[in-house]
């Protein structure tokens, strides 16, 4: 071969998370978000020490089978499944079809456009995997028939727990299977995101089975935390990575991690859930989720009260910000309608399908938002439109059921999708998108039948005004964060407005495309509990963490470097308003002040040295020199200095400034159009795919950015750590 | 290697890579260093350690509890978090290991946290202080053949790291650490324990210090850790309420000591500063004389908010290092002779013919070396105890070389070719028991 020794649609990137795993085969002109999704689980297969990535039911000729997706399996001889049905109707018509069942086919079925026959592949997909297994285990015996349930997580097996790899076997079979999934060449080298908290004897186990196992040309490892830095193109920073459970913090300096410094601590977006579920014990697990991930959950910012609540105490627990009082007292409601309100909303289900099937929808939605607002008696006039901070109830859409799945963005045409897993925890856009498309005449069947229908109601009204002006691309776009809004608001309450607007347009959209592919959902509402997501300790317990690391940073001077370069990533922080409130608190608490103003006057930046009796010559950016030093301390430099010139090697580095004196979030990198849609909480991708180009493409391997088969032939799995 | 050789390993996509060659099973081999306030590991070759978790530990007493009587709580992260009824403790004591039992978990979780979850694959390399009684080295084989099941094992005097560390086989290695300051002479890379000394006066003596001061003054010594936030206030007397956070229970208070640690130490890092000669160090801060002028102040914030200029008291609990009269808080017992009548007495004690060599190859190392400005001192003193000959100073200038070169010193040690033949095996050991130590290295 001449040329590059490697290409760039040849490399493999895989980064492995706590919930679910990106990878992705080529690095595109322009750098996208990953395109494959897989959830971090195997489930034990039929043999000892076998791992599937789907859940495989043991079924008896005869029995019946209730899959995950609420179909029904039934066995019959030769371990030929006679009937497919759904659970509690017959309607749908059985799976015949038969297609190739290989790893491309299973990647590109899943972003289908056409839901329908995506449905049956991942089924016939199962059927055949089945027949396959009876083949080799059964041996005659054909009483038995296995089933892939797509949907089931019963008995999976996570093989990263807080970012730790907690079960190898199961974790080796994951990577099989990303590979396989993938499909590579034989000459595709792999990049592999390591986990901070991998030891080097891990790396070395990964390093050894990929070599053995997947026999490539090329393996490198990036560190998490240098390939956020990577995206954000930063020479020093504070890379703060919210993961699902635990929260990665590292500084960088000169590009280099800070190794002994860094710290992982067992807080992240989970930490989020469980706190809210104490709040709201009789929700579910699920429900939880999905209300984090709403527009509704969000994270006040300082200064802004909890709607209906007296909180003195908000106020003091994060710096009060010079607009402490954003005149909204006189838009708090009154607590009897919010009861009234409370009663109706909660009734549940409604059958949004069969409304759209119709094609009523409008007339149907006019006349819901009618009634409803007959019954409030005019008191509720106005109240949906209020943004989401000023409103001490709201309600969001619980999806029924969630699917993890793999799913190939580069081919759907709505924009990026965003499921669950640990990279993702925490999606602001809610799940809608993220489910894999049902076939639509489920629809009918599954969805109960009575219902209010009431924000979306209101939603659909205001949409209905504004949605021509308004592109869907844009819509779709993570809106404007409450920080945002909220000072335009103090100037100009009709900016909150629009944005409010604009979310509620989001929620319709999602409303409609979720009727369309017939998913269950309903409203749930939610009291103030929606703003209280992360006051269980979690910006605390990340900010002296933050803290702690920096301050141990052995490189003074640049330790306010990394304070002016915040990055705050992973999905944990996809909460409305979290990151500003993790910055809050941080400044709140950490930031050395300059108010007083007469005694950091000087903090200025000043050219005045300080004798520095060093013998470095480096001036000492000293904050305090209002006053000329004695005569004592100029004699005393003076004989420093005289020794210095003689040779005298000893020392004294110089003094840092108390820090930091300011703090501030890291620019995101302007030039990636397919991140800008999506954000970058997972620019820890975007970071793999230049990192990769760097390593394998642009300097092949000059600077030793990869491990090569012959450095692994005569180094053996440490040669990951020599690179 | 150059990168050529990588391009005809590249095969065509047809056909499949050749099978698996490497066969070899190298295994670096671990330092470890522990020391009263962090302990220290890494891998042998590597210019800094992987791991540096504090020494202290966290602990919920508990009497039914079989072990430790108690749940323990190690890592940094661990004992920096708000925890009922946690105690801090720490297992050394004298710069020595007191706590087996925890020292055992801390230097395993040092290990594991980072480095290898698998500590008994690789050769371990232990520190030890120069005063480390043969029943504690006996102790520290037991631990690392028995608990961590280590292939090979050698105990090394950390005043040899730090000599080896600065490419000194001959020095006089003065370590002020965290619980000792200590001096050592080191010829040809033995350690004289004749001629080598110690004192309390370092880094956890200035943190003593500068809490009576801070007490003394009145600043509320709050914590980040108990605190929502902070306001603003330069005036003592009229300090705003302080808003602290409500747990629902009082933390223990060594647990506010740790953290009130950490302030004192950013203290010590950005304000504190050493007087450069003994004699000028005006005998009553209080009363200045008239002539006496131009310190330059400097501020610094409390977590509370309290913003204070410190002057010719920042000087103070430097100044009691080599002059332990001035200590803030009167010293109990009998009063140490300063660092550097110490490093006086230890010269004084060597014989003469290498006393030169000594005093022209100090090397000042530890954490508490940084504090700023006092190798200016040290060198002012010694140039006046010693006015014949040359004195000569030797410090690293990069901060990490100077807080773990006592590791440092150990990986180059473990990682050299000549170090092979030093190991202690676990044969050896299975064959003559702990006391192998005694034997191999002395």
């Amino acid at each position: 071969m001449v040329g590059p020794g490697f290409r760039d649609d040849h490399i493999l990137l895989i980064a492995p998370g706590s919930k679910v795993t990106l990878a992705q085969l080529g690095l595109p002109e322009s750098f996208t978000p990953a395109k494959f999704r897989i959830p971090t689980r195997m489930f034990p297969g039929i043999e000892e020490g076998q791992y599937l990535p789907n859940k495989v039911h043991e079924v008896k000729e005869g029995e019946e089978l209730l899959l995950g997706n609420g179909e029904v399996a039934t066995a019959g001889p030769n371990g030929k499944p006679v009937k497919k049905r759904k659970a509690d109707s017959a309607s749908k018509p059985s799976a015949t079809t038969q297609t190739p069942t290989d790893g491309a086919a299973k990647s590109a079925d899943t972003a289908m456009a056409d839901a329908a026959d995506d449905h049956e592949d991942n089924e016939d997909e199962g059927h055949d995997e089945d027949e396959e297994m009876n083949g080799t285990k059964e041996e005659g015996s054909n009483s038995k028939l296995y089933y892939e349930d797509d949907f089931d997580e019963e008995g999976a097996i996570w093989c990263l727990d807080q970012g730790r790899i907690v079960n190898w076997e199961a974790f080796f079979a994951l990577l099989l299977h990303v590979h396989e999934t993938l499909n590579p060449t034989f000459h595709t080298p792999i990049l592999m995101i390591s986990q901070p908290c991998w030891t080097c004897t891990d790396k070395e186990r990964i390093c050894q089975f990929i070599f053995e196992k997947l026999k490539t040309p090329g393996f490198g490892m990036m560190d998490a935390a240098a390939a956020i830095n990577a995206a954000y193109n930063s020479q020093h920073s504070l890379v703060i990575d919210v993961g699902y459970e635990k929260t990665d913090i590292t500084a960088l300096i000169d590009w280099n991690i800070q190794e002994v410094n860094r710290t992982t601590i067992p807080f992240g977006g989970h930490s989020m859930n469980k706190h809210l579920q104490k709040l709201l014990p009789e929700f579910t697990e699920e429900e939880i989720d999905q209300l984090k991930r709403s527009n509704i959950c969000e994270i006040l910012p300082p200064g802004v009260p909890i709607p209906g609540e007296e909180d003195a105490d908000r106020d003091a627990l994060l710096r009060p910000v010079e607009p402490t009082t954003i005149g909204m007292g006189d838009l708090a409601q009154p607590k009897a309608l919010d009861d009234e309100g409370n009663e109706e909303e909660e009734e549940g289900v409604t059958n949004i399908a069969a409304i759209v099937a119709s094609g009523k929808t409008q007339e149907y939605l006019a006349k819901k938002e009618k009634e409803k607002a007959d019954k409030k008696a005019g008191l509720a006039a106005g109240e949906k439109r209020l943004p989401n901070y000023k409103r001490e109830t709201n309600s969001f859409l619980f999806v029924e059921k969630v699917h993890d799945s793999v799913i190939e963005n580069g081919k759907a045409d709505h924009p990026v999708e965003i499921p669950d897993g640990e990279r993702m925890d925490v999606d602001i856009t809610p799940a809608t998108t993220t489910n894999e498309p049902k076939p639509a005449n489920e629809a009918p069947t599954a969805v109960g039948a009575d219902g209010s229908l009431q924000a979306s109601s209101e939603a659909a009204k205001t949409d209905s005004e504004a949605s021509k002006a308004a592109p869907d691309g844009e819509a779709n776009k993570s809106g404007p964060s409450l920080m945002e809004s909220m000072f335009s608001a103090t100037k100009d309450d009709d900016d909150a407005k629009r944005a409010q607007e604009k979310a509620l347009r989001r929620e319709e959209k999602k409303r409609q495309e979720a009727a369309q592919s017939g998913e269950k959902r309903r409203e749930i509402e939610v009291g103030t509990e929606r703003f209280k997501a992360a006051e269980g300790g979690i910006l605390e317990a990340i900010a002296d963490a933050a803290h702690r690391v920096v301050s141990s940073a052995d490189n003074y001077n640049m330790r306010s470097e990394c304070w002016n370069s915040v990055i705050i990533a992973g999905n944990g922080c996809r909460v409305k308003g979290f990151k500003d409130a993790l910055l809050n608190t941080i400044v709140a608490k950490y930031q050395v002040s300059p108010s007083s103003g007469t005694i950091f006057t000087s903090e200025l930046p000043s050219n005045i040295p300080t004798p520095s009796g060093t013998g470095t010559n480096t001036p000492q950016p000293s904050a305090f020199n209002s006053q000329q030093p004695n005569a004592l301390l100029l004699q005393a430099a003076a004989n420093n200095a005289a020794l210095a010139a003689a040779g005298q090697h000893h020392l004294s580095i110089p003094q840092p400034n108390q820090g930091p004196s300011s703090i501030k979030i890291a620019k995101i990198p302007e030039y990636f159009p397919e991140w800008k849609d999506v954000g970058f909480e997972e620019c820890m991708f975007l970071g793999a795919q230049l990192g990769a180009k760097i390593y394998f493409v642009t300097d092949q391997g000059a600077s030793k950015g990869f491990v090569t088969r012959a450095d692994y032939n005569s180094q053996g799995p440490q040669a990951i750590h020599n690179i | 290697m150059a990168s050529t050789p990588q391009m005809s390993q590249i095969l065509p996509s047809t056909t499949k890579p050749a099978e698996l060659e490497y066969g070899g099973d190298e295994v670096s081999a671990l330092v470890l260093d522990p020391g009263t306030g962090t302990t220290r590991c890494g891998f042998a070759g590597e210019d800094t350690p992987k791991t540096c978790v504090p020494t202290s530990y966290g602990i919920i007493p508990d009497p039914e509890e079989q072990k430790y009587f108690g749940k323990l709580k190690i890592g940094e992260n661990p004992i920096n978090s708000v925890v009922d009824g946690m105690e801090i403790r720490n297992p050394m004591h004298e710069g020595i290991v007191e706590n087996w039992e925890v020292a055992t978990e801390i230097w395993r979780h040092c290990i594991e946290y980072r480095l290898s979850s698998r500590v008994e694959e690789h050769p371990l390399l232990v520190t030890e202080p120069i005063w480390n009684p043969l029943k504690k080295r006996e102790k520290t084989t037991e631990i690392v053949f028995e608990d961590f099941n280590a292939p090979a094992y050698f105990l090394v005097k950390s005043a040899v790291c730090e000599s080896f560390a600065n490419s000194k086989p001959s020095a006089l290695v003065v370590d002020m650490g965290h619980a000792y300051t200590s001096v050592t002479p080191v010829i040809d890379g033995i350690p004289l324990r004749k001629g080598s000394e110690r004192t309390p006066l370092a880094g956890q003596h200035l943190t003593t210090q500068l809490r009576h001061q801070f007490t003394e003054l009145g600043i509320r010594m709050a914590p980040w850790l108990t605190l929502k936030s902070k306001t603003t206030y330069t005036d003592l007397t009229a300090a705003p309420p302080l808003r602290t956070k409500d747990f629902g229970f009082q933390p223990h208070q060594s647990f506010l000591d740790l953290q009130q640690d950490r302030f004192i130490h950013e203290f010590k890092e950005c304000v504190s500063e050493t007087w450069p000669e003994s004699k000028t160090f005006p005998a009553d801060i209080n009363n200045l004389p008239d002539n006496f002028r131009g310190i330059v102040d400097k501020a610094f914030e409390f977590p509370d908010g309290y913003q204070r200029r410190f002057g010719i008291d920042r000087f103070l609990a430097p100044e009691s290092l080599f002059n332990p009269s001035v200590s803030p808080k009167p010293l109990s017992g009998d009063l140490p002779k300063g660092i550097a009548e110490m490093i006086k007495d230890s010269i004084d004690h060597l014989d003469a013919d290498i006393r030169a060599n000594m005093l022209n190859n100090i090397v000042v190392v530890g954490g508490t070396s940084l504090l700023y400005r006092i190798n200016e001192r040290l060198n002012h003193e010694l140039m006046t105890m010693f006015p014949g000959p040359r004195v000569k100073i030797h410090s690293p200038g990069q901060i990490p070389e100077r807080k773990y070169s006592a590791w440092l010193g150990g990986s180059i040690l473990a990682s050299c070719g000549a170090f092979h033949q030093l190991w202690i095996s676990k044969q050896e050991y299975d064959e003559v028991g702990a006391n192998i130590i005694e034997r191999r290295a002395k």
